[in-house]
């Protein structure tokens, strides 16, 4: 490696003082952009991770007298210049609408934190926050510290049931209709579809029955159905430890889960599928025909004018802005390739496109496209890190240049390979903009891969990480509601970018130690 | 991969042409540049909705270029200082560890996500910005001033503290020095908005300057996009200046240059070309960058010079309408088009500095082959 | 062996004969785009040079191509608007849940495919935000010899959004138009461009505005109706969604903006529309009655023949979208439900049976 100046002037000496402020600029600048990265991933990290710990529920009492519920959030300064106002989630959106409140701080008499505040995460009107009053079950009424322990434990058998229910649709329900639907008219298996929906509606009843009696701020008391409800916990009340467990739980579910009310909760799973999914696609459409190309551009080809016009090409193509790849797929293969296929197998349904929108197989190929510089420079290079007497060595003894290819350099080669398909990988998850044109989707409740025939369907739009955060940051019902999930998949998806990108820099510098610097040729 | 290339710039051409022939569209072509009069003021309009039914389209491509340029504009000023600066500094007078390490660590930088760039951007800088204007100023004017202090009260730091704090490992401890400035400036700064500018700097600088601050606007854009491209740019000004050779510099220093006199004057002039195709690289991307401008811009195609108006380029026009644009209708054929201006830009930008790259490499290895 | 031999019976048959599934519902929502284009047809030229390509793809196409024709047949095709995507993914919950074993497949995307997907008959009903446009009804008169039934769920409304610490609690409808636009069609004399000119002290300087892309359905409406046909300012920030309006508008003390009803949170206050004499909040009432100028209907549109009956699953569907708990869910999305006096109309021309008399 050379460090022009730098090993002339090593000794620390007088001459250092004269620099002079310039350097001193450089220097910060470096500095500065480290800053900058390193403020990006701890704003990230922090709030990203921090909305899954169960936060303190305050009670206030207001001057007016009014009694409010609520998890104070981010503070600002009144226009006046008179103080600090404080936003405060108080859930309950079916008591009037909204789930934010902001109040100003000299409108607080009193702030207290009473450990007996429950939180109810529910399937409608979004989290409710307040008291538990009592828990009905049938004719029983429980109410006390008896009902709170009840209820979780009720929650618990619910939530399995729930479980069940779901297995029982996805697995035995669906699969049976579609093979109805394949054969039309058997009578068995009527029959067992109406006891396979007569034990779902059994498990539906079985859910049923209990009734949490609430109160909200104000003391107004309501009913609310505990099969609704999908969890429960007193913030307050928890030691950090079962804090702890909660964040963790948490943080599962938001990996492992579906989106709910229009993504401002829940989790994002089909968006990591999907990001997966057309990755792992991509990968197999681009790494043939990049190694190909690397190979042909360094092994075989002549190193001519020509090739050096294709070197120079393959670097357009890697400046060529991303949503110009958009628009290309879009118009050739959404519309052009897409349409044809339409008209040709799919004309019934025309003018409702089957491929002849985005999907799944066109923003896989667009990506494609779009990565085979990446695949192309890094396989390149790491073919021209072989050293020539490998190959003569191998041609002397006797090995066609097939063989030499086969069985001495592209094995040599493969590290550099992954290296360049880990970072089109990398670069395929972050990208957004092409992906708006070409597939993607803002909710896509069926994933493309699943246990109907074919069990990969490519026509399918999907859903998209770095779509997700775009879309749930400006499109949601409430973007402050949305944010803290934007923030934690925003992390995600920086995460694994750098992972991915951490890896194949491992790699590559592994590469170097032991291949040494390229060969140029 | 020429093909695709090819492929590419022959869609494009082929779709948007259509565009162009005098009897097939009905788009008047002067549209694309004119100026239709609507409130007395000739004013440029992208007005994709009334291009089929209003007597005089009104879709000038002019606002989104002039956008784009606007945006890729300050990102490069943002950019190339501190690329450039990182870029001597690295190669001049950073320990070897630290420089093996900083690489990968801006190859990091480079790797982030647009989206989320655009979305801290956006959602989170931009408002803050737009609250706390000025502490943002503050930190502006402060950082660079107090850096150029410290280089100055460097010389009378007792001689223990020298040796631990050596220009090799500067950007390392000048980080928490950095960090300690930033929250200085930011603590000082509603004093002086409260001497100079009557306790509101956003009112004062409207008042005075008729300027209007909008919580998304183009300096935030260039920001955001100036962190997407700092790294492209670091990595190909730093290779141009490690491949000047070595006697070269080696040469000078022996002369009694100091180190940034070797640069500006010795390094600085042969590596030039490369640093220019450094930059041009840069602004290829920052023209290009779709999802920063689409989530911090606010994407009012407007004209103005004001950095702190919002801007709306070609690329971010596209991601949005497209979709929703009928294929082989006039919109859609104008997006097309935007999309071919795009291409062929940044066609051309990156081609000159590969060649101009190429040039430089072939005349260093001929020099030391020559020696 | 044996089942290779039973994936391409099947293909046969879907290819042959796609016909809907016994127990699959399709739908198809409309996007908000003011246009109803096909997006099928390609460009004339790239046509050509695709069908070489296409040939070429075919051999892998084959797989997924019997699920594909399948899927459409019985798929619900939910093209994503920002207003109607949720409320009927929410319904599709609620019906399979009503009715396990249904197949309910939305697929979100984003534009305004309802008529066209009603019109080849690929879907029975087609949610839309706007009503249909004269050509697109016309079309369906065409094909099917009938006109589309438009079934109201819901209702929706533009609000002009300001900071919650804005003063400003009513606007007329040409300062309404004289703030957002430079054309002055609904007769205010001249452009406001300053909180002054409103006669507020604060926020002091200029009106920032915030407003939807051009392409969206929001945009269009609130164009047509607000600004009485005519052009927005250029200085308008264009966001991606209502939900992002509303955030700026939060966030800039001297912001005013527009979005959707249901995007309304604590942030911003929504301002009354009216005349001088006195406003129009856009509250359950005036939205009822219709007094709210910038109110929408919320629609699906249903293909039923004069004298046939809908098949019993739309049917079902559609019973309980106009059931109380299926409107329950447009209250809950922030949308206004209908009236029992609308539903109850509703539900008889639908021929539905009618709703008990207990009510919500």
């Amino acid at each position: 490696m050379k460090i022009p100046g730098h090993t002339a002037v090593g000794m620390p000496g007088k001459r250092r003082t004269r620099e002079g402020p310039w350097a001193w600029l450089a220097a910060a600048s470096v500095a500065l952009s480290l800053i900058m990265l390193g403020a990006l991933l701890v704003l990230l990290s922090v709030k990203g991770l921090s909305n899954f710990w169960p936060a303190t529920v305050h009670q206030l009492t207001l001057k007016s007298g009014e009694t409010v519920i609520g998890v104070p959030l981010a503070t600002r300064e009144l226009p006046s210049g008179q103080g600090l106002e404080r936003r405060y989630l108080t859930a309950n959106r079916d008591d009037g609408g909204g789930i934010w409140r902001w109040l100003a701080n000299d409108q607080i008499t009193e702030d207290t934190t009473p450990e007996d505040l429950v939180v109810l995460e529910r399937r409608h009107w979004g989290t409710f926050l307040g008291r538990l009053v009592a828990l009905q079950s049938g004719d029983q009424r429980l109410t006390g510290p008896d009902a709170w322990t009840v209820l979780e434990s009720r929650l618990k058998e619910i939530n399995a049931l729930r479980d069940e229910r779901r297995r029982l649709t996805h697995d035995e329900i669906l699969p049976l209709i579609r093979s109805m639907e394949d054969q039309d008219g058997h009578r068995s298996e009527d029959r067992r579809l109406a006891d396979l929906q007569r034990r779902a509606s059994e498990l539906q009843q079985r859910m049923q029955g209990d009734l949490v009696v609430l109160e909200n701020g104000q003391g107004r008391r309501q009913e609310q159905a505990l099969a609704e409800t999908l969890e429960a916990w007193r913030p307050n009340a928890m030691a950090w430890h079962e804090k702890l467990g909660h964040w963790v739980r948490e943080l599962w579910q938001f990996l492992s889960q579906g989106p709910r009310d229009a993504n401002t909760a829940g989790g994002v799973w089909p968006a990591i599928f999907g990001t997966i999914l057309m990755v792992l696609l991509m990968s197999i459409l681009v790494t043939p025909f990049g190694v190909l190309a690397a190979v042909y551009l360094n092994e075989v080809a002549h190193q001519g004018r020509l090739t050096r016009l294709v070197r120079i090409g393959v670097r357009n193509l890697a400046g060529v802005p991303s949503i110009v790849y958009g628009v290309f797929g879009l118009g050739v293969f959404v519309y052009g390739i897409g349409g044809s296929i339409d008209r040709w197998f799919f004309e019934s349904t025309l003018p409702s496109p089957t491929f002849g929108t985005g999907g799944l197989l066109w923003a896989s190929l667009t990506l494609a496209l779009l990565t085979l510089p990446v695949v192309i420079v890094a396989t390149e290079e790491g073919l021209s890190r072989i050293p020539l007497h490998q190959r003569e060595g191998a041609l002397a003894l006797g090995a066609t240049r097939f063989e030499t290819l086969t069985r001495v350099v592209l094995p040599m080669a493969t590290p550099a390979m992954l290296t360049g398909l880990i970072l089109a990988v990398a670069r395929a998850a972050g990208e957004v903009a092409p992906l708006m044109l070409v597939g993607v989707a803002k909710l896509a409740p069926q994933v493309p891969l699943d246990g109907e025939f074919p069990f990969l369907h490519l026509e399918r739009k999907f859903m998209h990480l770095g779509y997700h955060i775009y879309d749930a940051a400006f499109h949601s019902s409430d973007v402050q509601a949305a944010m803290p999930l934007v923030y934690a998949t925003a992390l995600l998806l920086v995460t694994v970018i750098l992972v991915l990108n951490l890896t194949a820099i491992f790699m590559r510098h592994y590469l170097r130690k032991r291949h040494g610097a390229p060969v140029r040729r | 991969m020429l093909l695709a290339v090819v492929a590419i710039a022959v869609f494009l051409l082929v779709e948007v042409l259509p565009l162009f022939w005098p009897d097939g569209a009905s788009f008047p072509l002067e549209a694309l540049w004119s100026s239709p009069d609507v409130s007395g003021e000739p004013e440029y309009r992208w007005l994709p909705h009334r291009l089929d039914d209003a007597a005089v389209p009104q879709a000038s491509l002019a606002p989104l270029l002039w956008g784009t340029l606007e945006a890729a504009a300050w990102a490069l000023v943002v950019a190339i200082p501190l690329a450039l600066g990182a870029a001597a500094h690295s190669s001049l007078y950073m320990s070897p560890g630290l420089r093996a390490r900083l690489k990968p660590t801006l190859e990091l930088m480079e790797a982030m996500p647009s989206v989320v760039l655009g979305f801290i951007a956006g959602l989170a800088l931009g408002p803050w910005v737009e609250r706390h204007l000025a502490q943002s100023l503050s930190i502006v004017v402060v950082l660079p001033a107090a850096v150029v202090l410290l280089a100055l009260g460097y010389r009378w730091l007792p001689d223990r503290l020298k040796a631990a704090l050596t220009l090799r490992w500067a950007a390392l401890w000048l980080i928490p020095c950095l960090l300690l400035l930033v929250w200085l400036a930011m603590s000082v700064a509603p004093m002086w908005e409260g001497w100079w500018f009557d306790g509101d700097l956003r009112l004062w600088v409207e008042e005075s300057w008729g300027l209007d601050v909008q919580a998304r606007n183009a300096l935030i854009v260039g920001l955001a996009m100036g962190f997407a491209v700092i790294p492209g740019i670091y990595a190909l000004a730093e290779d141009a200046l490690s491949d000047v050779p070595r006697e070269l510099a080696e040469g000078a220093q022996a002369m009694g240059a100091t180190r940034w006199q070797t640069l500006t004057r010795v390094m600085l002039p042969v590596a030039l070309p490369g640093v220019f195709s450094a930059i041009m690289i840069g602004a290829g991307r920052a023209v290009g960058e779709t999802m920063i401008v689409l989530m911090a811009s606010g994407n009012s195609a407007l004209m103005t010079a004001s950095p702190l108006d919002g801007l709306r380029s070609l690329a971010s026009s596209i991601a949005i309408e497209l979709p929703e644009a009928a294929p082989g209708g006039s919109h859609y054929r104008l997006l097309l088009l935007a999309a071919l201006a795009l291409f062929a830009f940044t066609f051309l930008v990156n081609t000159l500095a590969e060649v101009v790259r190429a040039r430089l490499k072939r005349r260093f290895t001929r020099r030391k082959g020559d020696a | 062996m044996s089942r290779l031999s039973r994936c391409i019976g099947a293909l046969k048959r879907t290819l042959l004969a796609p016909s809907r599934g016994p127990r699959t519902l399709s739908i198809a929502v409309s996007g908000e785009a003011p246009a109803a284009v096909s997006r099928v047809a390609p460009g004339a030229v790239s046509r050509v040079a695709s069908r070489l390509v296409s040939g070429l793809v075919l051999s892998a196409m084959l797989v997924s191509a019997k699920v594909a024709a399948h899927d459409v047949a019985g798929s619900l095709d939910a093209i994503g608007s920002d207003t109607m995507a949720e409320l009927m993914l929410r319904w599709g919950e609620q019906f399979e849940e009503q009715r396990p074993g249904v197949r309910l497949q939305l697929q979100v995307a984003g534009s305004a495919s309802a008529p066209p997907a009603l019109i080849a008959g690929t879907t029975l009903l087609g949610p839309m935000s706007r009503p249909m446009q004269e050509d697109e009804s016309a079309a369906f008169i065409e094909r099917h010899g009938y006109a589309p039934t438009p079934v109201v769920v819901g209702k929706d409304a533009l609000v002009v959004v300001v900071n919650r610490h804005n003063p400003l609690s009513r606007l007329s409808r040409a300062e309404l138009d004289a703030i957002f636009s430079d054309t002055l069609a609904c007769g205010a004399s001249e452009s406001i461009e300053r909180w002054q000119q409103l006669g507020l002290e604060r926020p002091g300087g200029t009106i920032h505005l915030y407003g939807r892309n051009a392409v969206s359905g929001t945009h269009g409406l609130f164009r047509r109706r607000a600004l009485c046909d005519g052009e927005f300012k250029v200085s308008v920030m264009v966001s991606a969604g209502s939900a992002a309006v509303v955030a700026a508008v939060g966030d800039d003390p001297a912001g005013i903006g527009y979005a959707g009803l249901n995007h309304l949170n604590a942030d911003v206050k929504a301002v009354a529309i009216g005349n001088a004499e006195g406003g129009i909040l856009p509250r359950r009432q005036s939205l009822r009655s219709g007094g709210y100028p910038l109110s929408r209907d919320l629609l699906i549109y249903v293909n039923r023949p004069p004298e046939g009956e809908l098949p019993d699953v739309e049917r079902a569907f559609l019973d309980m979208v106009l059931s109380p708990s299926g409107q329950r869910v447009v209250k809950e999305l922030g949308f206004v439900a209908l009236p029992p006096s609308v539903l109850a109309a509703q539900r008889h021309a639908l021929g539905l049976a009618e709703l008990p008399r207990d009510g919500p």
